[in-house]
């Protein structure tokens, strides 16, 4: 009898401490570059693993017996809001600025668009559906980083699902997964938002990497962006928080050198690296050329890059790059690209009413290069696809432009999906050029500071990949800015009253003469002489 | 069927689909991008002119006019149609417009054409010389005309809902006769030219209602897009509060059918004028008006030509749409293109044009009851002196 009962309770231990033991580990890396235009640019990625677990099966949200969920350094808010609207794949970037790949080259995470951007991907099968849950998420996710991604409503949510993979795992639950996807260029990432996003962290930002996190410094930068990604990899669920920034030393320092370091960057230091990080590490990229010093020395050197390991004691961390001469800013433009291919964009047409849309995409490579071209318009633009001209270095080429796929906007409730493959010859410049409706909008409908004009989502340009060498990810155009027609906001009333006043002028008028009968009246002759 | 409206782009019929498909590829070599499509609407608007010299010869088929005058009054007729720039320019933007104006018109000329062609008719059977051959032939030859004016009107309803509107007095037209009554004005007069006429009416009902069903046009009601047109919505609705909204587009919808009922009683003697005077209404109150719909209004005031010397203000009703006519694309152009003016300038232009509109259609109806006192031969200079026309 009492061994049975052991047995039971050694059972009971067991099944309730097994899910307690899913192992949680986190792990913070900072990755440090200086540029060809003297600026220098700090990737911090903090990751936490939640070893074992799964996303949640949306099926059984309509059971409401969830797994209870007991963290100790996975984020429980953000676990929860995972949990409730059974999240598989979510990706949000807080973005400002805009991030030049041609002197910066390829960033570490590659969502840089500008503003606010997100994306989850989502199976279906639940008793709620796809867009409520995306709602809740948007809602719930505006809460925690108190940012306005409301907005990143139904006029801004597309689904184009070849752009944006899973860059997970999707669970094999037979169900099938949906992305949504939406942005607004006009989000601007504030300290708001930092303080929210540093308290997701394990040791928030008293200790480790997260210390270098000062808001003074961050949105001082001349780009900055906080991003958050949870993943399903095959060993748990994984939540990367991120922050990138290029800052500018020639900016900030009084002398004409490029020197940085923690001190200088972040005016912080590192004291200790966080207690309960698995590895606490910082990478610094050397210069290819030229004299320079990294200091402190570097735990190891391997293939042009200096690691350091912040859990070895130090008093405390100031990691930095010295250079003996002066910064020469190169003027000449540099023989080789960073990226396989630069685009940009612009909106041309000088009236309120239309435009053109033209996209000049330059291939630096050699070889012929496939790109898939997304672009999210909200129903504010409206494409004329039959005026798509494609030019190749000025000769018209309409072939280059293939599998166009496009979701036709819906006025004041859905945007545009336009996605093809644009096919660029060897050192080729493409022209993308197409006619574009501006609509006219209500009254209401305008932002409060109507005349400055709309910010419309950046295009997305992915690489169709031939090799798996130089893969590179997704790449975004800036925003553009567009002026739409205004009414005069100021007359509201006097419109109504002209209005009203007109066709009741006309309608009066025609029954007046309408109900009224034609008399002859016979005047005297007296009557005559008095006219 | 669903998939052309899908976005909200494309709000015609679908019968317009095909017009645009004329502009093929391997055309451009022979005749130039759109050779096609500006035939297209060349032919739209010379048919179009077609049909309203019908109408206006159907029109003074009974009054006494020498076929020489009618001869130059038909051509002079054409010219005004065709030559107007409320009508070239909307051909020339290839506007669905100039198409609704010539399916109307057709509409109309076939409903005259019935009608007068029936006149013979009750004639004969009053001679009894009329065998039974001769009033059968009538009988099953004449069906086509008033079929051909019921699927028109239906065609223009589907092309374009507010049409709608219309369609009391043309029924009134097709059961009587397009000539001038306003001289004599009586109840409405019904010329029995069809011995059964309900029957094709059942089956023609159920032709217009098979079309309005697909009601692409309702969509017209909901006022979508507020693009500026020369109407007096657009703007109105731009700036109206969003919650009330769905009243006053209940309002501005439900007011233009509050004309047709006291129109067409007080016109019931002569169903053309009343197509004339809606029409002139609905130039200036529909929806998503166009120029060639002021055009169509111009070119039917062209065939009333009884009632121009009792006008009370023909000029300043023309000084006032020759003012908003060319203030209209000045004004827009000011606020869209070139940016030193804004939205108010260009909407005080439309709201001159919907005065002019205005002052034209109170004009029309006040000459077309004043004609009625006219007292014709028996009258004489001196005793006009002495008597004023008045209403009371």
């Amino acid at each position: 009898m009492l061994k049975t009962s052991l047995v039971i309770f050694l059972l009971l231990f067991n099944s309730v401490f097994c899910i307690k033991q899913a192992a949680e580990e986190f792990e913070e890396n900072l990755s440090l570059k200086s540029l060809r235009d003297g600026r220098v640019t700090s990737s911090f990625s903090f990751k936490t693993l939640l070893r074992d677990a799964a996303p949640r099966d949306p099926r059984t949200l309509a059971l409401d017996n969830d797994d209870s969920q007991h963290y100790t350094l996975f984020p429980l808010t953000l676990g929860q809001i995972l949990r409730q609207y059974a999240i598989t794949e979510l990706h949000l970037t807080l973005n400002a600025g805009k991030w030049n790949y041609e002197s910066w080259g390829y960033p570490d995470e590659s969502g840089v668009g500008v503003g606010a951007e997100l994306w989850a991907w989502m199976a279906d099968g639940s008793p709620s559906s796809i867009d409520e849950r995306w709602q809740g998420l948007r809602n719930a996710l505006a809460g925690l980083f108190c940012a306005s991604l409301g907005s990143l409503d139904e006029q801004r949510t597309t689904s184009p699902r070849q752009s944006f993979p899973p860059q997970g795992d999707l669970p094999d639950w037979g169900l099938p997964h949906e992305l949504r996807h939406a942005s607004h260029a006009s989000e601007h990432v504030c300290t708001e938002n930092l303080t929210p996003f540093l308290k997701l962290l394990p040791c928030k930002s008293l200790s480790g990497l997260a210390t270098l996190l000062n808001p003074h410094r961050i949105f001082d930068a001349d780009w900055h962006g906080i991003g958050l990604h949870v993943l399903w990899l095959p060993e748990g669920v994984e939540v990367r928080l991120n922050v990138q920034l290029v800052s500018d030393p020639l900016r900030i320092s009084s002398t004409n050198k490029q020197d940085w370091s923690f001190h200088s960057l972040f005016d912080r230091k590192v004291d200790q690296a966080c207690p309960i990080a698995k590895t606490s590490r910082v990478a610094v990229e050397l210069p290819s050329s030229g004299f320079y010093r990294v200091h402190p020395e570097p735990l190891e050197i391997k293939d042009g890059q200096a690691y350091y390991n912040l859990k070895i004691a130090n008093e405390a961390w100031n990691i930095g790059t010295m250079w003996p001469t002066d910064f020469e800013y190169p003027l000449s433009k540099p023989n080789q690209a960073l990226v396989p291919f630069s685009v940009q964009r612009s909106l041309r047409g000088s009236t309120q009413d239309r435009g053109e849309l033209s996209i000049v995409v330059t291939n630096h490579q050699q070889n012929t290069l496939q790109l898939r071209y997304l672009e999210t318009m909200p129903w504010i633009i409206q494409f004329y696809l039959h005026t798509i001209r494609v030019h190749s270095d000025g000769v018209l080429k309409n072939d280059l432009i293939s599998n166009i796929s496009y979701v036709l906007p819906v006025a004041h409730s859905r945007p545009a999906t336009f996605e093809s493959i644009l096919t660029l010859p060897g050192g080729s410049n493409l022209t993308f050029t197409m006619n574009v409706a501006k609509a006219f909008l209500r009254y209401t409908e305008h932002p409060p500071d109507a005349q400055r004009g709309w910010d419309l989502p950046p295009a997305v340009f992915t690489p169709l990949l031939q090799s798996r060498d130089d893969s590179i990810g997704r790449i975004y155009t800036p925003s553009l800015l567009v002026d739409l027609a205004t009414p005069d906001f100021s007359m509201p009333y006097n419109v109504i009253m002209f209005t009203c006043s007109v066709v009741a002028f006309i309608f009066g008028s025609v029954f007046n003469v309408l109900t009224r009968k034609f008399v002859v009246v016979r005047l005297e002759p007296t009557e005559i002489q008095d006219n | 069927m669903k998939g052309i409206y899908e976005g909200g782009v494309f709000r015609h019929s679908p019968l317009y689909i095909p017009v645009n498909y004329l502009r093929l590829p391997f055309l451009f070599n022979l005749f130039g991008e759109d050779f096609l499509s500006a035939a297209l609407y060349t032919g739209v608007d010379v048919f179009a002119a077609y049909a309203l010299v019908r109408i206006w010869t159907a029109r003074q088929r009974k009054q006494t006019l020498s076929s020489e005058s009618t001869e130059s009054k038909s051509s002079l007729l054409i010219i005004i149609y065709t030559l107007n720039p409320l009508i070239i320019l909307p051909s020339l933007a290839r506007s669905t417009s100039s198409v609704d104006n010539a399916v109307l018109l057709t509409a109309i000329c076939l409903a005259c054409e019935w009608s007068t062609s029936e006149v013979a008719s009750p004639a004969h059977k009053e001679t009894e010389v009329s065998s039974p051959s001769l009033t059968d032939k009538v009988d099953q030859a004449t069906p086509p005309f008033a079929l051909g004016a019921l699927f028109f009107l239906a065609l223009r309803t589907h092309l374009s809902i507010d049409a709608l509107i219309l369609v009391p007095p043309m029924f009134m037209l097709i059961f009587s006769s397009p000539a001038s009554r306003l001289r004599r004005p009586g109840p409405f007069k019904y010329a029995q030219k069809y011995d059964r006429p309900y029957s094709f009416l059942r089956q023609d009902f159920v032709e217009i209602s098979l079309f309005i069903l697909l009601w692409t046009a309702l969509a017209a009601l909901t006022l979508p897009s507020l693009t500026p047109n020369p109407g007096v919505w657009w703007y109105f609705f731009t700036e109206m509060f969003d919650h009330f909204r769905p009243f006053f587009l209940m309002v501005f919808s439900l007011h233009l059918l509050l004309y047709v009922a006291p129109i067409c009683i007080k016109f019931q003697h002569d169903p053309l004028y009343s197509i004339f005077i809606l029409i002139g209404i609905l130039a200036t109150l529909k929806p998503y008006p166009t120029l060639s719909d002021h055009g169509l209004f111009v070119g039917m005031w062209v065939v009333m030509s009884e009632v121009h010397p009792y006008l009370r203000h023909p000029l300043p009703t023309l000084l006032t749409l020759l003012h908003s006519s060319l203030l209209q694309p000045l004004f827009a152009h000011l606020w869209l293109t070139h940016g030193t003016g804004n939205a108010n300038f260009y909407y005080a232009s439309t709201l001159v044009g919907a005065c002019a509109g205005g002052l034209g259609i109170v004009d029309s109806i006040w000459a077309g009851l004043r004609i009625a006192v006219e007292k014709g031969e028996s009258r004489n200079e001196a005793l006009e002196e002495k008597e004023v026309v008045t209403q009371q």
